[in-house]
């Protein structure tokens, strides 16, 4: 799959009739590559746009401009028919386990309902692919009479991931899909992401703002800022080498997982605080826009105005 | 002397005309200046831990036994109109959620304001300083714009930091931190944690520091216990409690949280799923059933909390005979 100068602006209305006064740029002008069988990560704070990216992919959000090629195709159009190929291919998961499943529904039935919009199984087959669904992500047979409400946060998040392989898709896009999870559990979710992948080939977009869970899982990492990339490269690309300031803020505020140093990271945080707002604003041209990629390797891609700007 | 000193605390919720303890006999103390971490997965007990030293149980369906001794007096046995004296002035709390914890139809100053005008005898000028030295210690930038302004027109640091303000307002001697940082992305978490560093540092309160993130403690705390289904089952200073786990609980916790500093390909899972309140065993080690390749006589019958060096306090004796399980599910 590929993205091309993908945007995505909302209006906002005001004054008389509503004209359009102005736009957000939630998303504006990113590409982004994926290969199949890689996990992809995309990190930022809230607000930066990663769950709109997320969004428009898949085709809940309406996209201003840009292209999305699926396997060569361009699918910009598709995305927002139900029965499309795309809608089988590409699945999502999204981050509150509870809330996106139906809670007057049972599991088999929530299970059923992609079989049937794109597999048009007869009922016998359409229940055995339901039991082989329900085998793959570990949960007990009997857990198909019962109701989401049931399940802890794990197990449903669980069910969430079956309903998306249902269709046995290429392409899935994990929409921060452990950070409601306890730390038990979301081991147990992540591990068991992992198993699915080796074994369907599939390829993850990983959304998440947990740098501990990104570099866990993902191969390719990018970095999101106010709607663009800043920065993205491999994982060892990021983690050693990070070239852009707010790379580099958002590594340095991460929580160690040891008690000793603590008060020394503390002032090296705080320091690294004071240089970060007074060079953030180099980041910008002049009409506040983070600057286009520049690349510094085959992998890493740093924005900056000029090459010379990186250090 | 101890700040606070909680002695075999009960807390119960009737279900089907029964009670459960959700907190099940808990005793600790906090000391001035101390920040003392509680850490747990979601259903272990420590918000409902916390909420009631504030005294925010009560009617039919609560049932909260035990001491909480805050100097002379037991917070338990107070009427609510002593309690109210004392919640918010000595004894304040900051909770996870800051949008929901804000009125949303009043003024952030006016937010700030209530406590000063409740618990303090300040004039209404007096007070409307004070509210733009708490603003500004909290670290926003421009007071009065801020105090102006309403909940939903500040971005989810900003929120904590107003109900960090809140809760700093009147000195309190004891500050609860329910998951302050939870809602927040980890830029703004730094900056909270340090924060509430400093205040602590200038104002020697103990705080009580409720989290989930192993992350947070580490870089928070002084010491820190582990709760697991109702009880404490793990006390240490901090150093001693990353550097030297002993409940196979904390050892597994740790075990499985993604590191940044290792290319280890799979997490440690651990088996099984925290109990949930009726079908919670009451009797015996209550983590044995996620740990069932340890041997049952490796557990006390009635676990009691063993002193196993100067500081450092772990329930059960089964720590003693626990190793890791493999992913083939042999010990090794």
């Amino acid at each position: 799959m590929q993205v091309v100068d993908l945007k995505v602006h909302y209006p906002i209305r005001g004054g008389f009739f509503n004209s359009v006064i102005d736009w957000v740029y939630a998303v504006d002008g990113i590409d982004m590559e994926f290969e199949q069988g890689k996990t992809y990560g995309l990190v930022g704070e809230s607000g930066c746009g990663k769950s709109t990216t997320g969004k428009a992919l898949i085709g809940l959000e309406k996209i201003t401009s840009g292209k999305i090629l699926f396997e060569g195709e361009d699918v910009t159009k598709d995305r927002k028919s139900r029965t499309s190929h795309f809608h089988r291919e590409v699945q999502m998961i999204f981050q509150d386990s509870h809330s996106s499943l139906n809670p007057r529904k049972r599991i088999a039935d929530i299970l059923a309902e992609p079989i049937r919009n794109f597999l048009h199984l007869p009922p016998r087959e359409e229940m055995k692919k339901i039991d082989e669904l329900l085998e793959i992500v570990g949960m007990p047979a009997d857990s198909k009479e019962k109701y989401p409400h049931e399940f802890s946060g794990g197990q449903k998040q669980r069910i969430n991931i079956a309903r998306a392989l249902a269709t046995n898709p290429k392409l899935i896009i994990a929409d921060e899909p452990v950070s409601a999870l306890d730390l038990s559990v979301q081991a147990q979710v992540l591990n068991f992401m992992k198993d699915v992948q080796k074994e369907f080939g599939l390829t993850y977009l990983f959304i998440s703002h947990d740098l501990g869970v990104v570099k866990h899982m993902c191969d390719y990492i990018y970095i999101m800022y106010k709607g663009r990339f800043v920065e993205c490269g491999t994982k060892e690309d990021i983690y050693e080498n990070p070239k852009h300031l707010y790379t580099k803020r958002l590594l340095s505020s991460i929580p160690a997982s040891t008690p000793v140093g603590r008060e020394k990271r503390k002032s090296a945080r705080q320091a690294f605080e004071k240089v970060y707002e007074k060079h953030i604003h180099k980041a910008f041209d002049e009409n506040g826009r983070v600057y286009d990629l520049i690349p510094l390797s085959d992998t890493h891609y740093v924005s900056a105005s000029s090459k010379k700007e990186i250090v | 002397m101890d700040l606070l000193a909680v002695r075999n605390l009960h807390v119960g919720f009737r279900i089907n005309d029964a009670f459960y303890d959700a907190v099940d006999g808990v005793s600790f103390t906090l000391k001035n200046n101390e920040i003392l971490a509680i850490v747990g997965e979601s259903g272990c007990g420590k918000s409902t831990l916390a909420t009631s030293i504030i005294g925010l149980h009560h009617g039919r369906n609560v049932r909260v036994t035990g001491e909480i001794l805050y100097g002379e007096r037991n917070l338990l046995e107070l009427s609510e109109e002593e309690m109210d004296h004392i919640r918010g002035a000595e004894i304040a709390m900051i909770f996870q959620d800051p949008l929901s914890a804000l009125n949303p139809l009043m003024r952030i100053g006016d937010q700030i304001e209530e406590a000063l005008t409740y618990h303090t005898e300040l004039s209404k000028v007096e007070r409307e300083e004070r509210v733009l030295q708490l603003l500004k210690q909290v670290g926003i930038h421009r007071p009065e714009q801020t105090a102006r302004q309403f909940p939903h027109q500040l971005s989810g640091g900003m929120r904590q930091r107003v109900m960090i303000a809140i809760a700093i307002s009147c000195k309190p001697k004891i500050i609860i931190a329910d998951e302050p940082t939870t809602a927040l992305d980890v830029t703004i978490q730094a900056q909270i944690l340090d924060l509430l560093k400093e205040l602590q540092k200038e104002t020697g309160a103990g705080i009580i520091l409720i989290t989930h993130d192993l992350g947070v403690v580490a870089e928070m705390a002084d010491r820190v216990m582990v709760m697991y289904a109702g009880e404490i089952i793990e006390e240490a200073p901090v150093q001693k409690l990353f550097s030297n786990p002993r409940h196979p609980y904390t050892r597994l916790l740790f075990h499985s949280m993604p590191q940044l500093h290792s290319t280890k390909k799979r997490l440690h899972v651990i088996e099984g799923i925290v109990p949930s309140l009726i079908n919670l065993p009451r009797s015996g080690c209550r983590f044995s059933h996620r740990i069932p390749w340890i041997p049952k006589e490796a557990h006390e019958e009635q676990p009691k909390f063993h002193k196993i060096s100067k500081d450092h306090f772990v329930k059960c004796t089964c720590w003693k005979y626990f190793r890791f399980r493999d992913e083939k599910g042999e010990a090794d």
